[in-house]
């Protein structure tokens, strides 16, 4: 049996990431961890962008409450393990809370209502004794698990990519099964699904939460590897860097978080780079790095808007198709891209 | 005036890969008043928005010899502007005209509409909404009127009355008519000269009379006897054509200065 | 009492300034159905523009005018990429503004740097039964009411104005009558741009304005909108002045910080509100 160019561009995706720890710079390394983070919450935000057909401009607001659960298990002195476990439960089920009334807004109401809750988190968290203010909490200890410490930089980019593992996995589980197949026509038209049976409401909220807990997840994994969380880890822009990572790689699809995650973050490294250099001006980093996003935000959406993934696969099937016989064309589709984009 | 007002040749218009019109060629002479009919989905409307420049043609060419306006399909009122302001929109072509926004000769034309000039258009009945669509449409002070579904939703007398107004008009100001119309027989009894478009396709075209004659449209719009369906459609091309390229002589003869 | 006054005079000074930010917002949703998530910016920009043309030696009066007019330039290009592209859907205009937002954010700092800046407005302040009340004040709510009552001019009035009501109305048949729907898109985006513009160089004398206030501003204008559902600007004037009002309210009584959360949970509040009235149908039939 011949391995299907998907398996095997899966299976290049994974040596890759496994190896890059290994072959990373330490300069380099905090990024591909903080890339690696991002890739798992971007995965859910596309799910439910893909497939609920909703954006969320507060996603950053579930990688806080993640990251501050889990700084604030593990400050109590309860064992790190726990607090990381607990981070993407309670942020799903805050998700869950407040999804009830928040998802019957749609199109751009959810989208101004996710950005108002995240501001008003922001707000109260930096208001809070407990959560420490603006300052935030410092010292986190080291995550361990069973006797072992996760103490260097490697050891968090392994413990991020397990974590981003069993995101993929997970959403690709979804996605696959009966209720995946609900959530592809909720994409299309709400209405259509609710008459053709899709309990809509609820796959809403269990994408919103799923997605939320993902955001969580990942949230932890950076409270014990930054060691310290504050509001301003947090800001709304970072909200609005995973919504250009998925449109950038295409709502509804793994790989197109994973590559919307990766190309946003291997840019905005380079332009980094070159705005450090000598002679450029302090803000030159800063100002880079905005007009990436704008401009890429831009271009994506006007030109390319289903996305990286979806648009470079449908180039492909047609070249396929063009040549005279192709090779097993109806494979799975789980990894299509969802059939509507995400309405505001 | 010289020339057909309309002048379709080879006209395609698709919606994404779908084709609504094929290769479709239609002429409307000055002062002429012409029918177009055919069932549901036939590609009238497409056309009609192709003509008016609302919808970009895929290929052929669309001439116009003169300003076209159009009653559209389904009155589409500014619904939260009065009855006046409707109108008023209707010379938005000619806004630079002085006078082009004067509203009281649509009001002599249609004096129904003087009572509810002030209303909301979105509250009017629905004949009512159609003679405002109606007086929208003489506004641009229009060569060729083009009228999407003249009949829709009104009752047989608003119907009739409306016909007679466009006879009028036509009678006195010369004013050339492009009229869509379910009702087959009301429109081929008003005008002089009609298509039949099918899928996207002239089936037939010719004098009215010559259409009302024909069995095949007998028994596809006017409810006439069905005999030997498709025996009967062969022989009503053959004549149809004919007519057709009579017709044609004709009115390119009539129309040459 | 004094107190109460004179937050309730800030409080509306404040709300005028989300007022017109909200108008222009509403004035770009109906004729386009783009929510432009810039709006913000427009502000921003008018704002730091208008300090700029006084630091330059310009008078007042003809700095905040030409700020103005600035902010409706950056309204036609903002307005050109969003919605000048055919096919461009109202989502994909969304997202487009969205990103617009972002760039301005690297145009803003490469200018004015990343610090939050004021300008000067109308100086000193009046008594009023024992409270004093800044001029500037006074200034945006009569320049709002005078704004306010031009657009309602120019909406109701003029030909331009009802083609674009018409536009808004019933695209289909102003494209039958002749009207450039895309153009008259564009005609509201210059108009948001400027009322946003207006915003802006009223509110900066009253509260220091830096690149990132943008999203502040974007929220409560669209808080204010959203209670005549992007389409009333009635709705959207008085939506502003409560926001406004309790906002000073509540930082003024009980704690500063709290003032924007009052705010968004008043926004969240009355969305979900108006959405229990609604059913998908008749959303996605809307659309
Ligand atoms: N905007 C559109 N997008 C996609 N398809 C369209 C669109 N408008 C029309 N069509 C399709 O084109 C075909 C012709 O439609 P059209 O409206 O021109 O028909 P019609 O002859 O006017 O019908 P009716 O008598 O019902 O008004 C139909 O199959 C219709 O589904
Ligand atoms: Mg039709």
């Amino acid at each position: 049996m011949k391995p299907s160019p998907r398996w095997a561009a899966a299976a290049a995706v994974c040596a890759a990431a496994l190896l890059a720890p290994l072959l990373l710079s330490e300069t380099q390394l905090p990024v591909y961890i903080v890339l690696v983070l991002a890739a798992c919450v971007v995965t859910g935000l596309s799910m439910l962008m893909g497939y609920a057909g909703q954006v969320s401009l507060g996603q950053a607001a579930f990688f806080m409450i993640g990251g501050y659960t889990a700084a604030l298990i593990a400050l109590e002195e309860l064992p790190t393990w726990l607090g990381l476990a607990a981070s993407p439960l309670v942020a799903a089920v805050l998700a869950a809370v407040i999804g009830v009334p928040l998802l019957r807004l749609r199109g751009h109401q959810l989208a101004f209502a996710t950005l108002a809750v995240q501001l008003i988190l922001l707000n109260l968290v930096g208001q809070q004794e407990w959560t420490g203010g603006d300052i935030g909490l410092q010292g986190v200890p080291r995550l361990a698990i069973g006797g072992y410490e996760f103490a260097d930089d490697v050891a968090y980019a392994y413990l991020a990519l397990a974590v981003l593992g069993l995101t993929v996995l997970i959403t690709r589980n979804i996605v696959k099964s009966r209720p995946g197949r609900g959530l592809r026509a909720l994409a299309t038209s709400e209405v259509a699904a609710e008459s053709s049976g899709v309990p809509v409401a609820g796959y809403k909220l269990a994408v919103f939460s799923l997605s939320a807990g993902f955001a969580g997840l990942a949230g932890g994994v950076y409270a014990f590897y930054f060691g310290y969380v504050a509001p301003s880890s947090f800001p709304v822009l970072l909200s609005f860097e995973y919504v250009v990572m998925v449109v950038v790689g295409g709502a509804g699809t793994i790989y197109g978080a994973l590559v919307g995650a990766t190309a946003v973050t291997l840019l905005l490294q380079l332009l980094n780079n070159i705005g450090t250099m000598e002679g450029m001006p302090a803000a030159a980093p800063t100002v880079l790095s905005y007009a990436v996003y704008g401009v890429l935000l831009v271009l994506v959406v006007l030109f390319m808007p289903r996305g990286l993934v979806p648009t470079a696969a449908a180039w492909w099937e047609r070249r396929r198709s063009a040549r005279p016989r192709g090779d097993d064309p109806a494979s799975d589709g789980a990894e299509r891209p969802a059939p509507a984009p995400a309405s505001v | 005036m010289s020339g057909p007002v309309i002048e379709v040749s080879d006209l395609v218009v698709r919606y994404g890969t779908a084709t609504a019109l094929d290769r479709v060629d239609l002429t409307v002479g000055a002062g002429e008043l012409v029918a177009l009919i055919g069932p549901n989905g036939a590609g009238k409307s497409s056309l009609v928005n192709a003509v008016m420049g609302i919808v970009r043609p895929a290929g052929g060419r669309v001439r116009l010899n003169g300003r076209a306006a159009l009653v559209p399909e389904g009155r589409q009122m500014f619904a939260d502007l009065t009855v006046d302001d409707n109108l008023k929109l209707g010379a938005w072509r000619r806004r630079r005209v002085p006078g082009a926004r004067d509203t009281a000769r649509v009001y002599e034309v249609l004096p129904e509409l003087a009572r509810v000039r002030g209303q909301r258009a979105g509250t009017l009945s629905g004949g009512q909404q159609q003679m405002v669509a109606f007086g929208r449409a003489l506004m641009a002070d229009p060569d060729v009127i083009v009228v999407d579904e003249l009949s829709l939703g009104l009752a047989p007398k608003v119907t009739a009355g409306l016909a007679e107004h466009l006879r009028d008009l036509n009678r006195e100001r010369g004013l050339a008519v492009l009229l869509i119309e379910q009702n087959a027989r009301l429109a081929l009894e008003l005008c002089g000269r009609g298509y039949v478009l099918e899928a996207g396709r002239i089936r037939a075209q010719g004098t009215a009379a010559d259409l009302l004659a024909s069995e095949e449209v007998a028994a596809a719009y006017l409810g006439g006897p069905a005999g030997d369906v498709a025996a009967a459609k062969e022989a009503a091309m053959e004549t149809a054509k004919e007519t057709a390229k009579e017709t044609a002589k004709e009115t390119a003869k009539e129309t040459s200065p | 009492m004094s107190d109460f006054l004179q937050y309730l005079i800030s409080g509306l000074a404040v709300g005028c300034g989300f007022a017109l930010l909200a108008s222009g917002l509403v004035t770009i949703h109906r004729v386009t159905h783009v929510v432009n998530f810039a709006q913000g910016m427009f502000a921003v920009v008018a704002g730091l523009t208008a300090g700029s043309f006084l630091s330059v030696g310009l008078p007042h009066g003809l700095a905040e005018v030409a700020a103005v007019a600035v902010a409706g330039a950056v309204g036609l290009l903002v307005g050109l990429i969003a919605i000048g592209k055919p096919g461009t859907s109202a989502q994909s205009a969304l997202i487009a503004t969205l990103g617009l937002g972002f760039a301005a954010y690297a145009v803003e700092i490469m200018i004015w740097g990343d610090n939050p800046r004021s300008h000067p407005g109308l100086r000193g302040t009046v008594e009023i039964a024992g409270a004093y009340v800044q001029k500037q004040s006074f200034l945006v709510i009569g320049v709002t009411a005078a704004v306010f009552a031009a657009l309602l001019a120019f909406f109701t009035r003029t030909y331009l104005g009802k083609a674009l009501s018409a536009c808004a109305a019933n695209p289909y048949a102003a494209r039958a009558v002749g009207i450039n729907v895309t153009r008259m898109g564009l005609v509201a985006f210059v108009l948001g741009g400027m009322l946003g513009g207006a915003a802006g160089v009223l509110l900066t004398p009253l509260m220091p304005i830096s690149y990132n206030s943008d999203v502040l501003l974007i929220t409560n204008g669209f808080a204010a909108a959203v209670l005549g559902a992007l389409n009333r600007p009635g709705l959207a004037l008085i939506g502003a002045l409560t926001l406004g009002v309790a906002e000073t309210m509540v930082a003024g009584y009980y704690e500063a910080s709290y003032q924007t959360v009052v705010a968004l949970a008043l926004m969240l509040v009355i969305m979900i509100w108006q959405s229990s009235r609604r059913t998908a149908l008749q959303e996605e039939a809307a659309r």
